[in-house]
């Protein structure tokens, strides 16, 4: 089966934003900023599960992203 | 002979062997594990549990007995698991070794803040409250502070700290003679709830034990280490239980189940024997322990990447010396970063867990390298064997899984997130291993095909869970997300698949 390279790259742009979304968020929750730690309710507990979670996500996705742009641009 | 003769005074006897396991053993745990446990898991008992911890770690201590004999050179379980094994798995119990290493000395970071906190709150209470809430800040700078000693290789008095540990317990004790305590039932109840507690404590206090196998890996040091590690092993055993079980009576009779918030349970406990010295002793009990176990942590922590950099499943970088030193300074600071990553986050019971998680399927890895090397080398000299083989490394490996099930049986939101965490930790040591020694050799493709599995299972677990838990504002975003992940999964494994 062959893959058109536009629509992958598109998509692997995307899940590139979403894993630096997620990164990001990761590291609000982490340095409390913007108090995002109270405004979803954490418990203290449960923040490294959180954070471990969001950086396996984070980094397979850009691992994922990173490859369907590639794929792109050869 | 001068030499044998000298090298045979070098040695340790019994007495020093035993000194190592209580060494080993006795540290931070005591005095932020029993919290959770009496408070929130089982109640008085609690102290069933440390019984039947003693007793299920000496089953397994039986098994690094006989390969730490047959196999006398340093790296322990690492070492004991490459040889039996070779490859994953002796990757995985050296980066599992790891892990509960990282986590066990973020929660001594989170018990010297505690304690010093307690401390302050006898002897200058006004101060308290800014020491609690500026912790974070405290464990970078005690983990800097002790990145620096380890770095310049300085050695922490072990023995002059297990003796006056045994004193303050000791005294302790004794004052309590004259203590009316209040008599408690230790016995778990025969319903399904209390035992699945009575197993989740016993999971979650079971890092009290696990020290102990630093009497295994000073194997080489002593003397006659077919007899004496053995001999040794059971009297720090018996020794270490009967401490455990006297001071953890006394504190169950002193504070009730209610009283959580009145602060430690040992600290409270020797506030209310032994007045404001027993509070003050304990405190400083706490903080010289839980910076001890971070020292050692450190050390441990770098020796295990250092040998695994040295056989080629991590960057050589890990390797690097200190030239004036002579410690590996970027695998300190490597594991100390991690450190302060878990210690500031604040979340005692979730290390709790994860510390006992890494060390009970280290365990578990253990026994059965016990078994494999029985079969592939039989011939292997064996200075001591294990009694009862192969009962004694199956209970090892029986009880190790058993501990990692049922504190989820009973579903412990902590133990939950500590196991699913630990798992994704895993996942991430087999992609560590494939990149550094399958992909390598082969090419990338199977990452690729890899990565495209772990993208779609995250996408399709978003979509189903993702709406259960996030507020419905945020429902599209969530299944664009999964919606991405899943699309970039299957491009990237059909896109392998045609290159091939």
């Amino acid at each position: 089966m062959k893959i058109s390279r536009v629509p992958a790259t598109i998509i692997g742009v995307v899940q590139c934003v979403i894993a630096v979304i997620a990164m990001v968020f990761m590291l609000m929750l982490y340095f409390n900023m913007l108090q995002v730690q109270t405004i979803f309710n954490l418990p203290p507990e449960l923040l490294p599960f959180y954070l471990i979670v969001l950086g396996l996500f984070s980094l397979i996705s850009i691992i994922s992203g990173g490859y369907l742009v590639l794929r792109g641009q050869k | 002979m001068s030499g044998k003769l000298l090298d045979k005074e070098k040695k340790s006897g019994l007495a020093s062997a035993i000194i190592i396991g209580l060494s080993g053993a006795i540290g931070f745990e005591i005095f932020v594990l029993l919290n959770y446990a009496y408070f929130n898991l089982s109640g008085p008992s609690m102290i069933s549990a440390l019984i039947f911890c003693g007793l299920i770690n000496l089953t397994t201590m039986l098994s690094y007995s006989e390969l730490s004999a047959a196999i006398p050179e340093v790296g322990g379980e690492y070492t004991y698991t490459k040889v039996a094994f070779g490859g994953i798995i002796s990757f995985m119990a050296g980066s599992l070794r790891w892990l509960a290493s990282v986590f066990g000395g973020a929660l001594a970071a989170l018990v010297f803040v505690e304690q010093l906190g307690s401390l302050f709150s006898i002897l200058l209470p006004s101060i308290t409250d800014l020491i609690l809430i500026n912790g974070s800040l405290l464990i970078i700078g005690i983990i800097i502070i002790l990145v620096i000693l380890a770095v310049r290789g300085t050695e922490a008095a072990s023995t002059i700290i297990v003796v006056a540990f045994l004193a303050i317990f000791l005294i302790f004790l004794s004052m309590s003679v004259t203590y009316t305590l209040t008599p408690q039932n230790i016995v778990p109840e025969a319903s399904p709830g209390s035992i699945a507690s009575f197993f989740a404590t016993t999971a979650y206090i079971f890092p009290m034990f696990v020290g102990m196998r630093a009497l295994v890996a000073g194997a080489p040091q002593i003397r006659n280490p077919g007899k004496n590690v053995p001999r040794a092993l059971l009297v720090s055993t018996i020794l270490l239980t009967v401490v455990y079980f006297a001071v953890a009576y006394i504190g169950v009779g002193v504070v009730n189940p209610t009283e959580a918030d009145a602060g430690p349970l040992l600290n409270v406990a020797a506030s209310r024997i032994m007045g404001t010295i027993g509070g003050v002793l304990f405190s400083l009990a706490g903080i010289i322990a839980s910076v001890s176990s971070m020292g050692t942590a450190m050390m441990v922590q770098s020796s295990l990447l250092g040998g695994m950099s040295r056989d080629g499943y991590l960057p050589k970088v890990l390797q690097k010396v200190h030239k004036r030193f002579g410690t590996r300074y970027v695998a300190i600071f490597a594991s100390s970063l991690c450190m302060i990553f878990f210690g500031t986050s604040g979340a005692v019971v979730f290390l709790g867990y994860a510390a006992s998680f890494g060390s009970l399927l280290v365990f578990a890895l253990v026994n059965l390298s016990l078994i494999k090397l029985r079969r592939k080398m039989p011939r292997l000299k064996r200075p001591f064997t294990s009694p009862f083989y192969p009962l004694t490394p199956f209970v090892g490996i029986v009880m190790s899984v058993l501990l990692l099930v049922f504190p989820l049986v009973l579903r412990d939101v902590n133990a939950e997130s500590a196991i699913i965490s630990s798992l994704g930790l895993v996942a991430i040591v087999f992609v560590t291993y494939y990149l550094r020694m399958v992909v390598r050799e082969i090419d990338f493709d199977r990452l690729r095909v890899a990565v495209g599995g772990a993208s779609f299972g995250s996408g399709v677990t978003i979509m189903v869970l993702g709406p259960t838990i996030v507020p419905p504002s945020l429902f599209p975003f969530i299944l664009l997300v999964g919606a991405v992940s899943v699309i970039a999964g299957i491009l990237n494994i059909v896109a392998a698949r045609t290159k091939n």
